[in-house]
């Protein structure tokens, strides 16, 4: 409707069809699908944003050993201590450095947040791909399996696995796994059903070529982006549900992990004593980290699936301009 | 001598692309249309016909920036923009939306919608009234046009939209490619249906196509545009016997006649960026009868006889109430 | 497929789904080895004659089968068993605690779906100016909070001027039906106000972004071509086929608040069911938890139908 080409429209991050003989012409040939994902980053601050702050993150947890300035099984003062100069953000109920502890939390926040994402990426994207790929009956069944997943309430669920095999941190990652996988699943679904209904998936098939090889010469590849996105996003849901298993006492009672400092702060009724720095910091570095993963995930997701046509309407309007004249 | 109906005079349309860069589409264009005259305006894709058009109703993206004016009767109904244009939509200048796009809402009646559209202008009861008389006119039964845009099948759905277009007594039918997506002989029928209705009700009508010989059986002067730039003006039979500019000659060689075995003709080549300046003429890459003038100076539109007018440095060399004679 | 098909065909489904879900609640919590309603030495205080009594009611001493046989029979009676905690049914503690959740919830379920509609259409309509931003970004930022967290940070911006604890004021005797409501509000603002602002922002995302989509549809252009105010098109066009995906998602999420507010009851103190699933876990109150657990999970069965149906209802292209 609009002008043939829209130019108006933000570049696709990328054709991503296979050149392949007989193509019409001026297609772009294959990109990696690596690729692709870094350039739809590069184009949008948000994402960048969201990249670099993770980034920043990652490689503090890395070094926590290192950097933290003390350890965190040693008492250093009285509880609740405010900051000070040696303790810059005070001390915890325990009388431990909240800072050396937030960033031993940050460590396993971020290790519970990328164990359980891979796990649910993982099986969200088989059952995906093998749902969206074959259809029909292998469809159906999935579908009705993934349904009655969609359902189970997740604290009941851990309370139970915490019970009858321990609140480990491992199991911790294993039931958040679990109950996020079937999101990445509907997604990855509703994807490879697009790129299986596509012309040159049917030509492959009619010349012989194998599932398998389809599958990971010509599905897999296009699905990439789609699923780093969900795992990203997938991320900042684990790490969610870490904090709140932790606020319910189901989280590993061995480890310091964000979640945990918030539920110390809780039950030591850090509120009412005033002691906003055992509440403030862990929360606020939660918050930073859903939200850079949000942003981050999203900003894939976006150049993945571009906006085709612009809004017909809006507070904005085209305008007018004064051309010199003889101008052409 | 009276102002024309509707007159266009040095239109300009940039877009500003989200990559940056600012896409020339619409560079110059100047056009006279009166009652009862039907003009057509052809090109390939991405030409800026569309563009266009759709500045005629200030239906420009907010991402376009024009200059130039429209002129109704004398009068530039851009010049405040929406306010200045909103009133002279529909009821002087209307258009037929293209035959693939959803130009209605699917979740109301078609019925509805028409009604909803009289029903601004008058009455609830005139509005019904005057439905039932337009859907008449264009050949949809009473019956069938209380049903959902989904239920019509693309023929009858265009039938709606020119009833939709001549609801409020337009003087200027605008048509936009109103046949594209129809079966061949539907197509025959709606560009039936639009002449007829033009020279009843003496309607000016521009039509734009890619579609060469359903141009010529409705329209009297054809437009030719080329990367923004209308580049052949005349009557349809004289560009078609002795065309101006190779382009023309070209796009109506391309043009496959069943009564002609000779081979098909097509254009190598494509069309100039246009988020960049075009040095001489737009054609030149791709002209079989360029020469040097050609790419260091732009061709302007000169008249070469009769009401003929023709952007092409080849008509300088020759008496200007002579035409080229058409190529091999 | 015609709409009394699909209206079967999808309640069938979703009881289907319930009778899944029932199944897996007594697996998990009577079936599974080492599991500690059936290792009886775990319960805590549990005196002889109480072992007892749960042996005999639970029918531990049974094959699996009946003790499944008996399950559903007991839940055909609505019977959920008793209480660890206080002794008294399950099923009347949950109502009780549901009663005190709904008005919380419904209230924090208002503000975020009103939040989320207003900056999601401000970000639609402003797109690519400031505004969207401006917009946008308190939403991610407010989603991105633990609600634990911000219900905690809540309570120490305004302790001075709330309560920041339980439902009523237990030292206001006798009040009037006008001091109870006012009473009730006051208590129940914060809690209410966490949960919208943790939840508005993944509705602003979907409100904006179908906004977009339907304000680039064709039929919009052409109601504009016609002659139509931009307010009238909003209103009679834009906003309403752009709620449509939006109805779905809220009435998806319905079924996912009432366990969401856990978090946010435990931090308030506010008596709900989210609130008693903690102490549940807590004190190992099992057949509370399971109680729990059923209408839970039977929540979200529930309105993932209604989300279906209403959408069937509302799209007429699907019919």
């Amino acid at each position: 409707m609009l002008p043939e080409v829209d130019p108006s429209v933000v570049e696709p991050a990328g054709v991503i069809a296979p050149a392949e003989p007989g193509m019409p012409a001026g297609r772009r040939a294959s990109t990696s699908p690596w690729a692709t994902v870094w350039r739809a980053i590069r184009h949008s601050p948000s994402g960048l944003v969201g990249l670099a702050i993770l980034a920043v993150l990652i490689l503090i947890a890395l070094l926590a050993p290192e950097l933290a300035p003390y350890g965190v099984n040693t008492q250093v003062g009285t509880r609740l201590a405010p900051p000070s100069g040696a303790h810059l953000l005070g001390l915890d109920d325990g009388g431990y450095d909240i800072v050396s502890l937030l960033m031993q939390g940050l460590r396993v926040s971020l290790l519970v947040g990328f164990a359980a994402a891979l796990v649910a990426s993982g099986v969200g994207a088989t059952v995906g791909v093998v749902a969206g790929y074959f259809g029909s009956a292998t469809d159906a069944t999935l579908m009705r399996i993934t349904d009655y997943f969609l359902v189970i309430p997740t604290l009941p669920l851990m309370i139970s696995v915490a019970d009858i095999w321990g609140p480990s941190l491992f199991h911790v990652i294993l039931v958040i796994g679990v109950l996020s996988w079937t999101m990445t699943a509907l997604v990855v679904r509703a994807q490879a059903r697009t790129i299986k209904e596509r012309v040159y998936v049917k030509r492959q098939r009619s010349l012989g070529a194998s599932h398998r090889w389809i599958v990971s010469r010509h599905v897999l590849p296009q699905l990439v982006p789609l699923i780093v996105a969900n795992t990203v996003l997938n991320i900042s849901y684990a790490i969610f549900l870490e904090t709140a298993l932790a606020f319910l006492g189901l989280g590993d009672p061995t480890r310091v992990s964000l979640g945990t400092m918030i539920e110390h702060a809780f039950l030591a009724s850090a509120i009412s004593q005033g002691a906003w720095w055992a509440i403030v910091p862990p929360g606020v570095l939660v918050a930073v980290i859903i939200l850079a993963c949000t942003l981050f995930g999203r900003a894939i997701e976006d150049a993945f699936n571009p906006r085709l046509r612009a809004a017909h309407l809006g507070a904005r309007s085209f305008t007018r301009v004064r051309v010199p004249d003889g101008s052409r | 001598m009276n102002a024309p109906l509707l007159e266009v005079r040095d239109l300009n349309v940039w877009f500003s692309t989200a990559g940056g860069s600012r896409v020339h589409a619409v560079r110059g264009v100047n056009f006279a249309i009166d009652s009862a005259e039907r003009a057509g305006l052809v090109g390939e894709s991405g030409c800026g016909k569309t563009t266009t058009i759709l500045a005629l109703l200030g239906l420009l993206p907010p991402t376009a920036q024009y200059s130039g004016s429209v002129l109704l009767r004398g009068t530039d109904i851009l010049a405040d923009g929406e306010a200045s244009v909103r009133s002279a939509r529909w009821t002087e200048i209307a258009m037929v939306f293209q035959g693939a796009m959803n130009a209605f809402n699917p979740v109301r009646r078609i019925a509805s919608q028409l009604v909803e559209v009289l029903q601004v202008r008058g009455g609830m009861q005139a509005a019904v009234h005057r439905a039932r008389e337009l859907l008449e006119l264009v050949g949809i039964p009473r019956d069938r046009a209380n049903r959902y845009p989904h239920e019509f099948s693309g023929g009858m759905r265009q039938r709606a939209a020119i009833a939709l277009a001549l609801a409020c007594e337009p003087k200027v039918l605008l048509a936009d490619e109103p046949t594209t997506a129809l079966d061949v002989m539907v197509q025959a029928q709606i560009v039936e249906l639009l002449r007829s209705l033009c020279e009843q009700q003496g309607l000016a009508l521009l039509l734009v196509s890619h579609d060469l010989p359903l141009v010529a059986q409705v329209c009297a002067d054809l437009n030719v545009m080329y990367a923004g730039e209308i580049i052949e003006r005349g009557p349809v039979a004289d560009l078609y016997h002795a065309p101006a500019h190779p382009y023309t000659r070209l796009l109506f060689a391309a043009t496959p006649d069943i009564d002609d075995d000779s081979e098909l003709v097509s254009i190598a080549g494509a069309p100039p960026l246009l988020s960049r300046p075009i040095i001489g003429c737009p054609f030149q890459p791709r002209c079989d009868r360029a020469f040097d003038r050609c790419e260091t100076e732009a061709p302007r539109l000169k008249p070469v006889g009769g009401n003929r007018l023709a952007a092409c440095h080849l008509n300088d060399s020759v008496p200007s109430d002579a035409p080229l004679a058409a190529g091999p | 497929m015609r709409r009394s098909d699909y209206l079967l065909k999808r309640t069938l489904q979703a009881l289907v789904t319930c009778f899944v879900a029932v199944t897996f609640n007594f697996l998990l919590f009577r079936a599974l080895p080492g599991s500690v309603v059936s290792n009886l030495s775990r319960v805590p205080n549990a005196t002889p004659a109480l072992k007892e009594a749960l042996t005999r009611e639970f029918g531990l001493d049974h094959s699996l089968w009946s003790q499944y046989g008996s399950y559903l029979v007991q839940l055909t009676h609505v019977n959920l068993g008793v209480s660890y905690q206080n002794s008294r049914p399950v099923i009347d503690n949950l109502i009780a605690d549901l009663g005190n959740t709904i008005p919380m919830v419904t209230l924090g379920t208002l503000i975020s779906i009103v939040l989320g509609i207003v900056t999601g259409a401000v970000a639609a309509w402003r797109r690519g100016t400031q505004l969207e931003n401006w917009a946008v970004a308190p939403a991610l930022a407010f989603y991105a909070m633990p609600a634990q967290w911000l219900g905690m940070m809540f309570i120490v911006l305004f302790s001075a001027y709330l309560p920041t604890g339980g439902m009523v004021d237990n030292f206001l005797i006798n009040p009037t039906p006008v001091q109870h409501i006012e009473d009730l509000l006051r208590h129940m603002i914060l809690p209410s106000l966490t949960l919208g602002l943790v939840l508005y922002g993944q509705y602003t995302l979907i409100v904006r972004s179908s906004m977009l989509e339907t304000l680039s549809e064709d039929y919009i252009l052409t109601a504009k071509a016609v002659g139509f105010s931009k307010p009238r098109i909003l209103a009679r066009y834009a906003f309403r086929n752009a709620m449509l995906p939006v109805v779905s998602v809220v009435a998806l999420s319905l079924g996912f608040i009432v366990g969401g507010a856990i978090l946010v009851e435990t931090v308030f103190n506010w008596p709900g069911i989210g609130l008693a699933v903690y102490q549940a876990v807590l004190y190992r109150d099992y057949p509370m938890l399971q109680g729990a657990f059923l209408v839970l999970t039977l929540s979200v069965i529930f309105f993932n139908l209604v989300a279906d149906l209403l959408y069937f209802r509302l799209d007429p292209r699907i019919r």
